[in-house]
C-alpha cells in the first residue's frame, strides 16, 4: 500500500539573484513498512526533500500525495493540522518539549489530538515500555541521555499512530551504543507495528540498516535500491 | 573604529530591543514632563495671582504682624523711612495700606469682608485694580438682549453658564463665548453695546467710596452707587462703623479675593478704623522680582528698616499657600518616582537580558584580544546612548505641547470649574516653559543608566572568557 | 496542557521571570497604596462633612441661601418635619435657626454663622459633640443662666482665647510622658508666661532650646501648654428681625476640635431658645431642617422623593451643597485610573522585552513544535498566557503586599504632620488611614490581565512569523 506518493516534484529558491533548484524533479513513492533511508552530499537536496514529504514546506511543482491528501493544495495553517494527524517527526537535536517529563512529552501529541485521558495515558505507557524507558517517565529531557532523549522521540512521534515517520539524522549527536539502540528500537517498531520510516542520514551505521537506499545528487533521485536485510 | 562607532552599531543590531527599551523611556519622560509642567505651571499662577493682586512681592511690616495680624500690630507711617527705604536702587515705590476685617452689609445682607485702605494714586502698588476694572458683564438683561442678536449656537448655549459673569477685557469675553479672535470684528461691537458696564475708580479724596469685588458685589446684590455699610473693630477695640458708596466694581482672579475684598482710600480706611497715620503693611515695589535678587533686596531693606519694622517676601506672607502647593508637589513627586522606578526596572531587565544574550560575544572579544575596559567603555557607551535616545526623543514630544500649554492655557468648564473656584482657584491649568525642571527630568534618567552601566561594567570585569565562550 | 506548559515556561529563566515580576509589583503596590492613602483621605472628609457639618439633606427656604436674612425663614416647619419623618430612610429631622454675624473679643473680631439648635436632637444626628476638646467644657453640660455657645478652635485661636502657658502642671505632664529633665528645666524660664499664639510659644522656644530638642519634643510642650480659661465669653452680634443691630455675651460652653478650619473659624452653636430671644424670631421659624439617613448611599435615592414633595422649598443633599465633595472622588478615581494605567503601560514595556527575548530564544523549539503539529491558535495563546502569568505574579503580589500594608496603616494611620496646616484649610485630615474598595482590586485584576494580553502580541507574532524549515536549520 503507497503511503506517499511523489510525482514529480521541484523545490526551487530564489536566493538573491540565483535561482537553486533543491529538489529537481524526484518521483518516488513509499510503502507500508519501508525502511528507507535517503542519501546524498551535502546540497544534494536530502533535507529539501524530507521536508516537503513531510509537509513542512510546499512543492514549487509536481505533487505530494499522503494519506489521500494533495499536500499542494494545503493552507500552511492546514498543513499544520496535517502534520500533527498524519506525520512524526524525530528531529537530529531539540526534539522534546524541555519543560515537560518523558511521558508528559510522549504524550503531546495524543493531547493536541484530544484523546481521553485514559486512552492517553495508556498509550503513552505502551510506548514508553517499548522504547525501553518505563523507569524514566518523570524525567526531565536534562536529565536524559542523548540516547534516551532520541528514543522519548521516537516514543512521541509514533503514539498517535502516523502515516509515517520522519528522521532528520537522528543518530547525529550520538556516540555508537546509543545509535545502535536507537536504530534497534526503530526496527522493532518498524516490524512490530508496520510503520514506515524515512531517515535522511549521512550515518553508515543507519545506512546498513536499511532495507532501501535512495541516492539523491543536485536534487535528483540517481538510484533507489532495495536490499534484503535479515532483521 | 572608535569606540563610539562601534556602540552605535552595536546599537543596531537589535534593533527591537534597543527601540523598545528607548520608548519605555521616552514615555516615562515625555509623561514626567508633560505632568511636570501643569503642576508647577498652576502654581507659579497661583503664587503669582496673589503676588500680583494682593501680597506684592515684599511687605514692610510690625515684626509682630505676620504672626499676629490685627491693626493693634500695625505701625505708624514714617515718612523718612519710606524715602530710605525708596532711595534703594532695586526699589520703585513704597505704598502704606490698612488692612482690616469688618462685617458688610447692603440691605440685610451681611458678609463678613476684607477692608484694604489703598493709595488709588499709585498705579503699581500690588493691587493692580484698574486693570481688574469690570469693563463687561453678562447680566441677564444683557444675556437676553444677546440671544435675540446673531451669534453662533455654541455661544448662545454658553451665555447661560456665564451669567452674572464680570469681565475685565474684551479677549477673556470672547473666549469664553467661544469666539476666536478673528470673530472680534463681526461681534464685539453687539456684545460690547450690550454688556458694557459703567465702572468707576477711586479717588484718594474720597472719603465715602470704596469699590469692591465682583462676587461680592453679586452676593449683597449692591452694584455701582449702592450704599455699603462696613462694621468692626478698630484700632485698639474702639468700635468702627462707616457708610460707604459703592463708586466701582472689579473682578479679581480668584474667588477666594473677588468675594471679599473692599478697597477704600486708605484715608477713609484710616477714618474708619480710628487708626490716623497708621499702616498694617507697605507694599515695596521692585525692578528685579526674581527669587535670588528679591532675598538680596530684602536683606539689604530690613537692615535699613531695622528695629521694630521688619520686610517680608511673599513666600512668608503666603505661608499657608506654600504649605498646600508643597503637599500637592510632594503628591506628584511622588507619582513620578514611582513611574521612574517602573521604568528603572524596566531598564535594568533589559541590560540582564542583553549582557546574557551576549556572552558568547564577549567572551569572543576579550579572547581575540580586546581590553575588558574597552569593552566595558563601549557597552557603557551604547546604554547611555539608548537613554539619550529616549530623553530627546521624550524632550522633543513634549516641547510642542508645553509651549502650546503655556500660550493658551487649558481652560475648564462646568462642574470642574466649579469645583475649582469652591475650593478657591481659578479654573485653568496652565504649563510652565521648560526650565529647570527639564534639567531634573534628564538627571533621573541618566542616574538610572548610571546604575545600569555600573552594574554592566562589573560584570563585564568579572567575565571568565572560558565559561562565556561556552554559552 | 497549553496552560500548564505556558505556567512552565515563564520559569526556565527564573532571573529574568523574577526582575520582571518584581518590577510589576512594585508598580501595582505603589499606585494602589497610594491610591487607598489619597481615597481614605476623601472618605475622612465625607465622613467629617456628613457627620459633623451637613448630615444628608437640607431644606431651606428658598432665597435663604443667597440672602442669608434673618426672615427667610420656612414657612410650614411642622409640615416638612413630619414630611421627612415619614420618609424611608430617614431616621432623625431636627430645625435649626442660622443667623450670620460677627464674634468678637477684646483681641480681634471674625464673621461667623450662628446656628440656633435643639441640643438634644443634634445630639443624635450630628457627631461634633464627640469633637470636644478634652478640659474645655463640654457640649452645653452645665446649667448656666448666661448664654452659652460652642465654638471651633480655629475661631477660639483667632480671637486668642486659648492661650499657651507653661505651668506646673505641664511640667508635670511632661515628664511622666518621658521628657527629660534637662528639657523641663529650660523652661522654667518661661514658666508661668502667657503665650496668645502658638507661634509666639514656638519662638520662644526657639530661643531656649537646641533645635534637636525642638524637634523631639517640640509638639509635646505645644500640646502640654495648651490652655484655655474655662467660662470665657465672647461677644455675638448680629442684626434681628427688625434690622436692628444687636447681640449679647455668650459664655463658651466648650471647643471643639475637627479637622476643618473654615468650619471650625466660621461655625457657632448656640441653643435655640436663646437665639429667638435675641433675634426676635418665633417658636417654629426656622430657617433649615435637616434629616439624616440611615445610610450615605441612600442619598441618590431619597433626595428626589423628598424635593418632590417639598416643592416650594429649596431642597438640598450634602452632594449638592458641597459639590465638590461629590465630583472629587470621581475626579480623584479617574486620575488614579489613568496613574495605574501608566504604570502598566510603563510596565508593558518591561513585560514586551522579557516576551521577546524569551520567544526568540526558543527559536528551534517553537518551529520543532509547529513542525510537530501545534497550530498557531496554540502557539499564540501559549505565548500570551506565559505573558499574562508574568503580569498576574507580579499584579498579585503587589496587590498582596498592598492589602497587607493597606491593612496595617489603615490601623496605625499615616501622619503628614507636615502638610497638616495646609491640608486642614481645605477640611482634610493629615491623619490618614489608608483604605480601599475591593471592587478597585478587581477592576485592578482586569486591567493587569489586559496589559499582560496586550504585551504579548508584538512578541506572539514574532512567535507566529517563524517558518518551521528555517527554525529546523542546523547548529
Amino acid at each position: 500500500m503507497k503511503v506517499v506518493e511523489i510525482n514529480d516534484v521541484c523545490k526551487t529558491y530564489h536566493d538573491t539573484e540565483i535561482e537553486v533548484k533543491a529538489v529537481n524533479g524526484v518521483t518516488l513513492s513509499f510503502e507500508k513498512g519501508d525502511f528507507a533511508v535517503i542519501v546524498g552530499p551535502s546540497g544534494s537536496g536530502k533535507t529539501t526533500l524530507l521536508n516537503l514529504i513531510g509537509g513542512l514546506d510546499q512543492p514549487t511543482a509536481g505533487e505530494i500525495i499522503v494519506a489521500g491528501h494533495r499536500l499542494s493544495e494545503l493552507r500552511p495553517s492546514e498543513l499544520i493540522d496535517f502534520r500533527m494527524e498524519h506525520v512524526g517527526f524525530v528531529f537530529q537535536s531539540y526534539n522534546l518539549i524541555p519543560v515537560l517529563t518523558a511521558s508528559e512529552n510522549v504524550g503531546f501529541i495524543l493531547n493536541l489530538q484530544k484523546w481521553p485521558k485514559e486512552k492517553r495515558q495508556a498509550r503513552t505507557e505502551e510506548m514508553l515500555a517499548s522504547v525501553g524507558l518505563s523507569d524514566r517517565r518523570n524525567s526531565r529531557p536534562s536529565q536524559l541521555s542523548g540516547g534516551q532523549q532520541q528514543r522519548v522521540a521516537v516514543a512521541r512521534a509514533l503514539a498517535p499512530r502516523p502515516e509515517f515517520i520522519l528522521a532528520d539524522e537522528p543518530t547525529a549527536n550520538l556516540d555508537s551504543k546509543s545509535a545502535e539502540s536507537l536504530l534497534d528500537i526503530m526496527e522493532k517498531l518498524n516490524h512490530e507495528e508496520q510503520m514506515t520510516f524515512i531517515f535522511s542520514t549521512h550515518d553508515a551505521r543507519v545506512m546498513k540498516r536499511a532495507r532501501r537506499v535512495i541516492t539523491l545528487e543536485d536534487g535528483k533521485v540517481v538510484s533507489d535500491k532495495r536490499t534484503n536485510h535479515n532483521s | 573604529m572608535k569606540d563610539y562607532q562601534l556602540a552605535w552599531k552595536n546599537l543596531w543590531r537589535n534593533r527591537k530591543r534597543t527601540l523598545i527599551t528607548a520608548a519605555s523611556v521616552f514615555f516615562a519622560v515625555f509623561l514626567a514632563l508633560i505632568m511636570r509642567s501643569f503642576q508647577l505651571g498652576t502654581y507659579q499662577k497661583l503664587y503669582r495671582d496673589v503676588i500680583e493682586s494682593y501680597s506684592g512681592y515684599l511687605q514692610l511690616q510690625n515684626s509682630e504682624y505676620l504672626d499676629e495680624p490685627g491693626l493693634d500690630n500695625g505701625f505708624t507711617v514714617d515718612d523718612s523711612l519710606i524715602v530710605r527705604l525708596e532711595a534703594d536702587p532695586e526699589v520703585t515705590a513704597v505704598i502704606p495700606r490698612l488692612e482690616s476685617f469688618a462685617l458688610a452689609a447692603s440691605g440685610s445682607r451681611t458678609q463678613g469682608v476684607m477692608v484694604i485702605g489703598m493709595d488709588p494714586g499709585k498705579e503699581h502698588d500690588g493691587l493692580n485694580l484698574r486693570n481688574r476694572m469690570v469693563r463687561y458683564k453678562l447680566t441677564p438683561g444683557a444675556v437676553a438682549s444677546i440671544k435675540s442678536e446673531v451669534l453662533p449656537a455654541r455661544s448662545i448655549k454658553l451665555l447661560d453658564l456665564l451669567m452674572n459673569e464680570s469681565y475685565t477685557n474684551e479677549e477673556k469675553l470672547l473666549l469664553d463665548l467661544g469666539l476666536s479672535p478673528g470673530d472680534s470684528a463681526r461681534y464685539l461691537p453687539m456684545l460690547r453695546e450690550h454688556t458694557s458696564f459703567s465702572n468707576g475708580y477711586l479717588n484718594p479724596s474720597d472719603t465715602a467710596s470704596a469699590i469692591i469685588g465682583s462676587g461680592l458685589s453679586e452676593y449683597l446684590q449692591a452694584g455701582v452707587g449702592d450704599t455699603l455699610v462696613l462694621m468692626g473693630q478698630g484700632y485698639h477695640g474702639t468700635s468702627a462703623a462707616g457708610l460707604f458708596v459703592i463708586k466701582g466694581i472689579v473682578s479679581l482672579p480668584t474667588p477666594d479675593i473677588d468675594n471679599v475684598f473692599v478697597y477704600l482710600p486708605i484715608e477713609a480706611a484710616r477714618w474708619l478704623y480710628a487708626a490716623p497715620g497708621m499702616a498694617t503693611s507697605a507694599i515695596i515695589n521692585i525692578r528685579n522680582s526674581e527669587d535670588r535678587e528679591l532675598f538680596r533686596t530684602q536683606g539689604r531693606l530690613n537692615a535699613v528698616a531695622g528695629g521694630e519694622l521688619k520686610v517680608r517676601n511673599w513666600k512668608e506672607l503666603n505661608a499657608l499657600l506654600l504649605n498646600q502647593m508643597e503637599a500637592d508637589n510632594k503628591s506628584g513627586a511622588i507619582m513620578l518616582g514611582i513611574l521612574y522606578l517602573v521604568i528603572a526596572f524596566g531598564v535594568f531587565g533589559t541590560v540582564l537580558m542583553m549582557l546574557a544574550e551576549r556572552r558568547r560575544e564577549f567572551g569572543m572579544l576579550v579572547s581575540i584580544g580586546m581590553q575588558k575596559h574597552r569593552l566595558a567603555k563601549v557597552v557603557s557607551l551604547e546604554m547611555l546612548m539608548i537613554g539619550l535616545l529616549g530623553v530627546l526623543a521624550g524632550v522633543a514630544a513634549s516641547l510642542p505641547f508645553v509651549f502650546y500649554g503655556n500660550a493658551r492655557p487649558l481652560r475648564f468648564r462646568g462642574e470642574m470649574a466649579k469645583m475649582y473656584e469652591d475650593y478657591g482657584f481659578e479654573a485653568v491649568m496652565p504649563m510652565l516653559q521648560p526650565d529647570s525642571y527639564y534639567l531634573w527630568q534628564v538627571a533621573i534618567v541618566l542616574l538610572i543608566i548610571a546604575v545600569a552601566v555600573a552594574f554592566s561594567v562589573r560584570k563585564i570585569f568579572k567575565l571568565n572568557v572560558i565559561n562565556a565562550l561556552r554559552a | 496542557m497549553i496552560t500548564s506548559i505556558a505556567w512552565k515556561n515563564v520559569w526556565r529563566n527564573k532571573t529574568r521571570s523574577l526582575t520582571v515580576i518584581a518590577a510589576v509589583t512594585v508598580g501595582v503596590f505603589a499606585g494602589v497604596f497610594s491610591m487607598a492613602a489619597i481615597n481614605s483621605s476623601i472618605v475622612q472628609r465625607i465622613d467629617a462633612a456628613v457627620n459633623e457639618e451637613l448630615s444628608h439633606i437640607q431644606v431651606n427656604n428658598k432665597e435663604f441661601r443667597s440672602s442669608g436674612d434673618l426672615r427667610d425663614y420656612i414657612g410650614d416647619p411642622g409640615a416638612v418635619i413630619s414630611r421627612l419623618e415619614q420618609t424611608e430612610g430617614v431616621t432623625d429631622v431636627t430645625g435649626r435657626i442660622i443667623v450670620r454675624g460677627m464674634a468678637s473679643t477684646s483681641a480681634g473680631s471674625s464673621a461667623v454663622e450662628i446656628t440656633g439648635i435643639n441640643i438634644e436632637k443634634e445630639l443624635e444626628m450630628f457627631s461634633i459633640s464627640g469633637r470636644l476638646i478634652p478640659g474645655t467644657g463640654s457640649y452645653f453640660g452645665s446649667d448656666t443662666r448666661l448664654n452659652s455657645v460652642f465654638i471651633g478652635e480655629k475661631l477660639a485661636r483667632e480671637l486668642n482665647i486659648i492661650r499657651y502657658i507653661i505651668t506646673p502642671g505641664s511640667l508635670e505632664q511632661l515628664s511622666g510622658e518621658g521628657v527629660p529633665a534637662s528639657v523641663t528645666e529650660k523652661l522654667r524660664e518661661i514658666e508661668g508666661e502667657r503665650f496668645s499664639t502658638e507661634k509666639a510659644l514656638t519662638k520662644a522656644l526657639a530661643g531656649l532650646l537646641a533645635m534637636k530638642e525642638m524637634k523631639q519634643y517640640g509638639l509635646m510642650i505645644r500640646e502640654s501648654a495648651w490652655s484655655y480659661r474655662e467660662g470665657s465669653k465672647i461677644i455675638l452680634s448680629f442684626l434681628d428681625t427688625d434690622n436692628h443691630q444687636t447681640g449679647a455675651a455668650f459664655r463658651i460652653s466648650g471647643i471643639y476640635r475637627t479637622n476643618n478650619d473654615l468650619f471650625e473659624a466660621l461655625s457657632v452653636f448656640v441653643p435655640e431658645a436663646e437665639l429667638r430671644e435675641l433675634t426676635g424670631l418665633n417658636e417654629g421659624q426656622y430657617h433649615r431642617i435637616i434629616a439624616r439617613l440611615s445610610d450615605n448611599d441612600l442619598t441618590g435615592s431619597v433626595t428626589p422623593i423628598i424635593k418632590e414633595a417639598l416643592p416650594e422649598l429649596e431642597v438640598l443633599s450634602w452632594k449638592e451643597i458641597q459639590t465638590d465633595l461629590a465630583m472629587i472622588t470621581d475626579y480623584i478615581n479617574q486620575i488614579y485610573g489613568m496613574f495605574m494605567v501608566i504604570i502598566l503601560a510603563a510596565l508593558a514595556f518591561g513585560i514586551v522585552n522579557t516576551m521577546l527575548m524569551s520567544v526568540l530564544e526558543r527559536t528551534r523549539e517553537l518551529g520543532m513544535l509547529s513542525a510537530i503539529g501545534m497550530n498557531r491558535r496554540r502557539i499564540f495563546v501559549m505565548i500570551m498566557l506565559e505573558s499574562i502569568f508574568l503580569s498576574i505574579v507580579g499584579g498579585f503580589a503587589g496587590m498582596g503586599i498592598s492589602a497587607a500594608v493597606i491593612g496595617i496603616t489603615g490601623k496605625t494611620g499615616i501622619n503628614l504632620v507636615k502638610y497638616a496646616e495646609g491640608m486642614e484649610a481645605f477640611g482634610y485630615s493629615a491623619n490618614l488611614y489608608p483604605t480601599i474598595g475591593a471592587d478597585f482590586f478587581i477592576m485592578l485584576t482586569v486591567m493587569i490581565v489586559i496589559t499582560g494580553i496586550l504585551s504579548a502580541i508584538y512578541p506572539a507574532r514574532k512567535a507566529l512569523q517563524l517558518n518551521p524549515v528555517e527554525a529546523l536549520r542546523g547548529e
